[in-house]
């Protein structure tokens, strides 16, 4: 399996018939938001966890008094230590904290970390709370000492949803053009309607110069960001 | 080949794997060997034109698309084989015995580390008693000269449920902290070996000056043997991490502490049940008044030897990596 090569670069790992995977390393900010969610998490559960003890020593006689109070410390030692390494066993390398900023940890070539490699990155968590931004923050691959002892790494999750890719080309485009195209055509939606009209008219013209046939028979009149999805995304008649 | 062919003629096969990957997460355990056979062969495909677009299409959707549908594949098709632990008798009659005999070394050096500090201690006390006041605090010492020791008020004040529990999640945390801050080069494990050691000299010395040694045997024969036996056995797991830190000889350093670091992690948590016992024994039998000197010596002593014998676990020979 995948193994890094010095000469690909760090990020990078070599898949099934040493194709290279360039790893989305997630770094220090995303992974610092996700760890003050999981702690809020772990707040919030102890919480609930007192209140429930306390609730049920008012239900059973055997946990009021001091079998209450015992019940409760284990638990809370339990969620303490447990409560990161069992969730990133439960939920396939993630945390609730992670889940919501699309984060994962993997093993160092990409793959699903084994549980014992869950369990010590996490085990390490204590000490990592002291030196482990420092060492997130210094390390190319964003590793704390938990994640080189465990051999992991966390990534960013790629969303693929929306993903616009063309299936019509004008003559004389390379991967550059393309990407732009594709680009816009994407985050069309997320920008200010004007703004998105003028690049997409920029790029009209930028067609019309380099092809211009490929424009033919299409009502320019309408919007311009759908004259150049409708004539860059529909198949060729 | 350009673009817009590629992406015609692969599209489909992207989409395929896509769909496959999605059914198989949702539900792993139900994938047959004719679907995981026809993901293997799309993973494979998905691999080809992901580096083909990624050396003639870098940067576009397809591009993207497909580095993400091969991260998602590789995460999902490549597990990390781990110990294959069977169930926790086979974990500690097993994995256990083998990750210990294979960190023992180690206790050569804790060891006698941990006998110099309790001499320290010893000594120290002995020539300064006030040197106790330092971990026992001045009402212990207070305490100590009315001829009453500090584990009287702990065990007659709190309910022994209660600092049993209190007693085992302390134990545990200790040495889970202790093996990790071996991490830094040793240093937490040293810390934790000379800490304890230091104070068990020190308050066997503060005792003896002031003749309530016996009461404290009394108290800590039954679970002090263990104890500190468990203590120092989590350090020296601990110090086999910093060992390969410092010293990684002729493998990378990063592939000897992922060894060690499991490795060691294996004698901690086989060691981690053993504070859940003694923290009963310290709760219930140590502060009993009414259970004699020499049966809390023997329960220690059993305790120990019990320990010893599932950690080295004689009976059984191999390297436990299954």
């Amino acid at each position: 399996m995948a193994t890094p090569e010095s000469n690909i670069g760090e990020h990078t790992v070599l898949g099934l018939d040493n194709v290279p995977l360039e790893l989305p390393i997630a770094g220090a900010g995303s992974r610092v938001l996700a760890v003050f969610l999981d702690y809020m998490l772990v707040g919030a559960i102890t919480v609930v966890w007192v209140i429930g003890v306390v609730f049920l020593a008012t239900l059973v006689d055997g946990l009021r008094g001091g079998w209450g109070i015992a019940v409760g410390i284990a638990g809370y030692f339990v969620i303490d230590w447990g409560y990161f390494a069992g969730m990133e066993l439960a939920l396939g390398g993630r945390t609730p904290g992670k889940a919501v900023l699309r984060l994962r940890v993997v093993s160092r070539g990409g793959g699903s970390p084994s549980a014992s490699a869950l369990v010590v990155r996490n085990v390490f968590r204590s000490v990592d709370l002291l030196a482990g931004l420092p060492l997130i923050a210094s390390d190319p691959l964003a590793r704390r000492l938990g994640d080189r002892i465990a051999g992991t790494l966390v990534v960013h999750d790629q969303r693929r949803d929306g993903e616009v890719t063309l299936l019509r080309v004008p003559a004389g485009w390379g991967a550059g053009e393309v990407a732009v195209a594709e680009a816009l055509l994407r985050r069309a939606g997320d920008l200010d309607g004007e703004r998105a009209q003028a690049l997409a008219g920029r790029l009209l013209a930028v067609i019309d110069r380099t092809d211009p046939g490929f424009l033919a028979g299409v009502d320019r009149a309408a919007d311009p960001v759908a004259v150049l999805r409708a004539s860059l995304t529909s198949r060729p008649a | 080949m350009d673009y817009a062919r590629f992406v015609e003629q692969r599209r489909p096969v992207w989409d395929e794997f896509d769909a496959a990957l999605a059914t198989a997460r949702e539900h792993v355990r139900r994938v047959g060997h004719t679907e995981l056979e026809r993901l293997g062969l799309l993973y494979r495909q998905v691999l080809h034109d992901h580096a083909l677009a990624g050396a003639r299409f870098p940067g576009t959707g397809a591009a993207r698309r497909l580095s993400g549908l091969a991260l998602d594949g590789t995460h999902f098709l490549h597990r990390e084989r781990g110990r294959g632990v069977r169930g926790p008798v086979h974990f500690l009659l097993r994995v256990f015995p083998a990750a210990f005999r294979r960190q023992a070394h180690l206790l050569a050096v804790v060891v006698p580390l941990f006998l110099v500090a309790v001499l320290t201690g010893l000594v120290l006390t002995a020539v300064r008693p006030e040197v106790a006041g330092v971990f026992l605090g001045p009402d212990a010492l207070a305490g100590l000269e009315e001829g009453r020791l500090w584990t009287e008020s702990l065990t007659s004040s709190v309910p022994p449920a209660v600092s049993g529990s209190g007693i085992a999640t302390n134990n545990m945390t200790v040495a889970l902290t202790g093996w990790a801050g071996g991490a830094l080069a040793g240093l937490g494990s040293f810390y934790v070996v000379l800490l304890n050691g230091f104070m068990l000299g020190a308050v066997i010395a503060v005792t003896a000056h002031f003749s309530l040694a016996g009461e404290l045997l009394g108290f800590v024969a039954a679970h002090g043997p263990l104890e500190l036996t468990l203590i120092i056995v989590t350090a020296a797991a601990g110090l086999s991490v910093g060992r390969a830190l410092v010293v990684a000889e002729d493998r990378p350093r990063r592939d000897v502490l992922r060894d060690a670091g499991r490795d060691s992690l294996l004698v901690v948590l086989g060691c981690l049940p053993w504070f859940v016992v003694l923290a009963v024994v310290e709760a219930v039998v140590s502060p009993a008044v009414s259970v004699p000197t020499g049966l809390k010596i023997a329960l220690g002593l059993a305790l120990e030897a019990l320990f010893l014998v599932v950690a080295t676990n004689p009976f059984t020979t191999g390297a436990g990596h299954e």
